[in-house]
């Protein structure tokens, strides 16, 4: 054996003993139904060739007497058909069996394996989200535990099959032993073709997934930028980019398609043409007075009840790779690592202030400090905004102050141990606009409403059609960036935090809006604290005091017109956004 | 989501998708007889058993002779018939996948000709369906179900003729034992098909619950909901699990039904059989053929009933395929068209209207948008438009561009009549840079090029540095082959929108429509975009659909728009002098001013 084939020989050998401990750590989690599934398989493998021995019998008692005598015994032709409908029965139920609860082990073990990810994902904190894409952490909880699965429903029946082999095997032998000893060397021929077919159509069928993936992309894209491709007519041009890769999609199909046509062929053709000579080869016991009429014609019915189970061997090794693939990418997974706590420490600030940073560092990957040395006093009652050019860590120190983030170095206070932020971006879940702003709080309508007023949301969410109880999201109601943003906001208030922190998160909100936003939050700056991230030189005109953020130091921390008088470079940023104000009607 | 479309429809669909795809047509004939040709050797067993019984194991003297050569010209048979069936579904296969092909360009070049108010965000993934999954869904279809009702159909046509040949009295007695069978598939298959319908809607349930574990986990985070956002996901997870169990039950049920009645079908025609016996004219051996008959007849009749739910989700695709070849291009190619000249052109606007067409549901009266508005642009000079949202400012964006056609009125462009335009030649000399500064995943040069297909390396990089961006190019790290990344996601929002200003430019048109970006970019991108939108807009006339005032500041002239209608035209200053909308939009602006 060459070196190469070892490699290869030991690596399949590997994936098997792989396979083997895949099963076991699956079927660990719920064993009950999978030996159930495996014990109706095995009821099912002896019915079948019971199956076909009654048919035989039916054809010896019954049918062969009949036509040879020309005398009717009824009592042997009624009893010989009830054993026939008796095991076919058995044999359909066994199928009914074996199926629900192959289905159930592999639904339950799913279910068990993703709920693990899923508290592995809440268990994080959330710098590990931004290591990790959102879409390679949904295809772990979703894709993945199903692929992992996957092998589980097809098992069971294959080791009915093995069961079948073994008693048909041992049948045949028992009866005849020529006739057996040539079924023998059929079985492994057949189970050989499929092994063959699965390993060749592998690569062939994963390409074609491929293929689709890139057609997908074009379209996706193509779609998306359909403004650009029609202001500049590139119509035909985008349907050219297409069709070449649909052509290449088309080709991997039909190789496919074909390859498996070929086996079809095989498969169909191999267990045919045996039958065939079983027919000759028993007609020739006949002769000798080995065997009987029916049992030749119960061999050639197990033959043509065998064709399909056949390829459930198959479709297991088929399966097999992908669950392990998905299995492994699951365990690796669930073997990081899980810190005690998915927040921050927060201590307690001192009375009469709202948050301190003692010495507090920052960086979200080893060696890029995002803050650096910072030390803040914010007193309780005031309204702070926090204003620094693009990249200088103004998120980061609010995402830090909420508790989102572990300081490398230094201390975080907050008085009453949490603040609340709201974030730049609005994320809403597809759930009534209730549910979205208590997120499982429990307060009463007027609070709730009162918390709309203050974000000035009352008033679209009246209009909504079931106001508070309206469903959000894809299957529910639309709503723009401002309404959006309010209803964040709502979120926030509802929870009276001693520390509020917003961050630019009324982007989208016209100058008036916010302006009443903001004198609602004047109104409750005896029991609130705000800091805000400012882009606007409206917001920074209502803050009490600024703090100016530069590179992630802390440059100056007075009221606007004390920096915009000290600090040049505080003057160009806030002239900067002047210029940048959009327009709002 | 699967509809159920009644058979009729279903038929109806089938007959559609039939005519529309030239390919599947081809040589249905030939396919068909091989395919029939094929369901023979499946027949090769039974009968041979049959002769083998009657004439070779007669009275217990067996002829073996004659046993081998039935056995032999059996062997033929399953030789050749296999290598029929190998062929047919080749044939099938390969006209399917050249159909689908079809189908697929077809369908996708249609789409891009639809007009802007077919591709609107929300239709979007609908359209994108079209062209994948559904198609996909079909491609499927054909390589299971369509073999299924190829190979399977001929079985069962020839397993009936065979029967029919043998006794015909059997033959009623297997038909009419077979036939509750359908009713329980029925059955049983519409429940399925619900079962399967409710697990999707459940995986995109979970799917939903996943990502905002996920994508809100900042939230999560800091509301400290972990536990609730937590249950969300074990209560979809648990209600998929049991739907996916209860639907499987129903499949667990279906698969061996048929093999239930194919054993009271064999025990009805044995005892029959029997009863009759050889002064009915029957014989062991055609009784033994017979009980095999009836195992081949309704093995497929099962398989048929599974692909089922597959057959009505792949025509239901089919069916919304077909809808979007169907819905009419409300803009076409004025056949001859008229060519522009390549000189910056005067734009006139002669009493414009425009009327979205109400909404599939809202049965509200049309929405106009644009409501008499007449204006005239001098050549080569830049105008720019406001106006609060809705205004309709975005529309005459689009009926400049003739990415939509007025209700009524007319749009000279440079003397000439929009409609009667060639399309090649208004895409040449008119172009419109989108507020979305969309990149296609590719390099910078690539995109770029977008604007003129043989623009040169050189050409490219004259057009950055025309535009005074060369520094910027430079500062890219594989300057103009750097990769921009899904919808140019590895740039930022201002450089993205510095790359679509490249496209244009190098697109060389005399008339430019700037629908400017309302996002914010950092003041360094700002003052780059301001500097090259002027060296893109000089010599040729523009358009510029406003968002910032500084920016109408600058225009030669403004069209101030309320409401669908212009409201005021004229220069900054006079516009201020007049005290208006303009003048109280300025206002807001200046007011909300710290410095």
């Amino acid at each position: 054996m060459s070196g190469s084939a070892a490699a290869i020989a030991a690596h399949r050998d590997g994936a098997l003993r792989r396979g083997a401990g895949l099963v076991r750590a699956l079927v660990r989690r719920h064993p009950r139904p999978f030996i159930r599934a495996v014990l109706s398989a095995a009821v099912f493998g002896s019915a079948t060739v019971a199956s076909s021995w009654a048919l035989g019998r039916v054809t010896d008692k019954a049918i062969v007497p009949r036509f040879s005598t020309n005398r009717i015994d009824w009592g042997a032709v009624l009893w010989a058909l009830a054993v026939l409908i008796g095991v076919g029965m058995l044999r359909a139920l066994a199928v009914v069996a074996r199926r629900s609860n192959a289905s159930r082990t592999q639904m339950r073990v799913e279910h068990s394996l993703r709920l693990d990810v899923i508290d592995h994902y809440h268990a994080q904190p959330l710098g590990w989200f931004d290591r990790h894409p959102t879409g390679e952490l949904l295809a772990r909880a979703h894709a993945d535990a199903e692929a992992a699965t996957q092998v589980l429903g097809p098992l069971p029946y294959a080791s009915g099959v093995v069961v079948l082999l073994v008693v048909s095997t041992a049948w045949l032998l028992v009866t005849d032993i020529t006739l057996g000893l040539c079924a023998v060397a059929l079985f492994p021929l057949l189970v050989a073709i499929n092994v063959i077919y699965q390993r060749q159509v592998e690569p062939a069928a994963d390409r074609a997934q491929e293929r689709i993936g890139d057609v997908s992309a074009v379209v996706h894209e193509s779609l998306d930028g359909i403004m650009v491709v029609k202001a500049f007519g590139a119509e035909a041009r985008e349907t050219e980019r297409l069709a070449v890769r649909a052509r290449r999609l088309r080709d991997s199909q039909l190789e496919v398609a074909l390859m498996r046509a070929n086996f079809e062929m095989f498969l169909d053709g191999v267990p045919a043409l045996a039958t065939v000579a079983l027919v000759f080869g028993g007609a020739w016991r006949v002769q000798s007075g080995a065997m009987t009429v029916g049992q030749v014609v119960a061999f050639v019915n197990l033959f043509t009840l065998l064709v399909w189970p056949l390829r459930l061997i198959g479709f297991v090794l088929g399966d097999l790779p992908r669950s392990l693939a998905g299995h492994s990418r699951i365990v690796d997974l669930l073997g990081g690592f899980v810190p005690p706590s998915a927040l921050a420490p927060i201590a307690e600030a001192a009375p009469g202030d709202a948050a301190t940073l003692v010495g507090v560092t920052f960086s979200y990957e080893p060696g890029r400090k995002v803050l650096h040395d910072l030390d803040l006093v914010i007193p309780a009652g005031r309204t702070i905004a926090v204003v620094g050019a693009t990249g200088s860590g103004k998120s980061t120190l609010l995402s830090l102050l909420a508790g989102l983030h572990v300081p490398d170095q230094g201390t975080v206070a907050v008085a009453g141990g949490t603040a609340h932020l709201v974030f730049q971006e609005t994320f809403l879940f597809a759930e009534s606009v209730r549910a979205n702003i208590t997120l499982g709080l429990e307060i009463s309508d007027g609070e709730l409403w009162d918390a709309l007023d203050a974000a000035q949301a009352s008033e679209f969410v009246a209009a909504l059609p079931d106001g508070v109880a309206t469903e959000l999201g894809e299957r529910g109601v639309t709503l723009s960036g401002g309404q959006r943003q309010r209803l964040a906001l709502a979120r926030a208030f509802v929870r009276h935090p001693k520390l509020l922190l917003l961050d630019d998160c009324t982007s989208a909100l016209d100058p008036t809006t916010e302006g009443r936003i903001i004198s609602a939050l004047d109104a409750r700056r005896i029991e609130t604290t705000t800091v805000m991230v400012a882009a606007r030189p409206s917001t920074i005109a209502v803050a009490d005091e600024v703090i100016f953020i530069d590179h992630g130091r802390i440059v100056g921390h007075a009221p606007h017109r004390e920096l915009f008088d000290q600090f040049a470079s505080y003057r160009h940023l806030v002239e900067a956004y002047e210029r940048e104000r959009s327009e709002r009607p | 989501m699967t509809e159920e479309l009644a058979p009729r429809r279903l038929f109806d669909v089938a007959r559609r998708g039939w005519k529309a795809s030239p390919e599947l047509r081809e040589g249905t004939r030939a396919t068909v007889t091989l395919a029939l040709l094929g369901a023979v050797g499946r027949l090769v067993v039974p009968i041979l058993v049959q002769q083998s019984i009657d004439h070779g194991l007669r009275n217990g003297h067996v002829r073996l002779g004659l046993i081998g050569v039935f056995a032999a010209c059996g062997a033929v048979a399953v030789v050749l018939s296999a290598i029929s069936t190998r062929l047919a579904i080749g044939r099938l296969a390969r006209r399917a996948e050249d159909a689908l092909l079809g189908l697929r360009v077809r369908a996708f070049s249609h789409i891009h000709r639809l007009g802007l108010e077919d591709h609107a965000e929300e239709r979007r993934g609908a359209l994108v369906a079209r062209v994948t999954s559904d198609i996909e869904q079909l491609s499927q279809f054909f390589s299971w179900g369509g073999i299924v009702f190829l190979v399977d159909g001929s079985l069962m046509v020839a397993v009936i003729i065979t029967m029919g040949v043998y006794d015909w009295r059997l033959t009623i007695i297997a038909l009419v034992a077979a036939a509750p069978l359908t009713i329980v598939l029925r059955l049983l298959q519409r429940r399925l098909i619900a079962g399967y319908a409710k697990v999707r809607d459940q995986v995109s349930i979970l799917l939903t619950a996943i990502s905002e574990a996920v994508m809100g986990a900042a939230v999560v985070r800091a509301y400290r909901v972990s536990a609730r956002s937590s249950q969300r996901v074990v209560v979809a997870s648990e209600q998929l699990r049991d739907s996916h169990i209860r639907a499987a039950m129903y499949s667990a049920m279906l698969f061996p039904s048929g093999e239930m009645f194919s054993v009271f079908t064999v025990a009805a025609v044995v005892v029959v059989g029997v009863a009759l016996g050889p002064a009915g004219g029957l014989t062991a051996g055609s009784l033994v053929g017979f009980v095999f008959l009836c195992y081949r007849f309704l093995d497929p009749i099962a398989e048929m009933t599974e692909t089922l739910d597959q057959t009505q989700s792949a025509l239901a695709g089919w069916r919304r395929v077909l809808d979007v070849l169907d819905t009419p291009i409300e803009i076409n190619d004025p056949m001859p068209g008229r060519e522009l000249p390549h000189v910056a052109p005067a734009i006139i606007a002669d009493h414009l209207t425009f009327a979205y067409r109400p909404r599939p549901g809202h049965e509200t009266s049309p929405d106009t948008a644009l409501d008499d508005v007449s204006f005239v642009i001098a050549p080569a000079t830049s105008v720019a438009v406001v106006g609060a949202t809705g205004s309709g400012k975005t529309t005459l964006a689009k009926l400049l561009t003739r990415l939509a056609d007025p209700t009524s009125g007319r749009l000279l462009i440079g003397g000439i009549d929009l409609h009667d335009v060639r399309f090649e030649s208004l895409r040449r000399s008119l172009v419109m840079v989108p507020q979305d500064a969309f990149l296609f995943d590719a390099s910078v040069l690539e995109n770029v090029r977008f604007g003129r297909e043989d623009a040169s390396d050189d050409d490219v990089r004259l057009a950055f540095v025309e535009l005074g961006l060369e520094a910027w190019l430079d500062s890219l790290p594989e300057g103009v082959r750097t990769r921009v990344g899904e919808r140019g996601d590895l740039l930022s929002v201002g450089e993205r929108q510095l790359v679509s200003l490249a496209r244009a430019y190098v697109a060389n048109p005399v008339c430019l429509v700037l629908d400017e970006a309302t996002s914010a970019v950092d003041p360094a991108t700002e003052a780059r975009l301001g500097r090259a939108l002027e060296s893109l807009a000089r010599g040729r006339t523009s358009v510029t659909i406003a968002h910032r005032l500084t920016t109408a500041a600058r225009a030669d002239k403004i069209l101030v728009f309320d409401q669908g209608r212009l409201v005021e035209t004229g220069d900054h200053e006079e516009l201020l002098v007049l005290g208006g909308v303009y003048a109280a939009l300025h206002a807001s602006w200046l007011d909300a001013t710290v410095v």
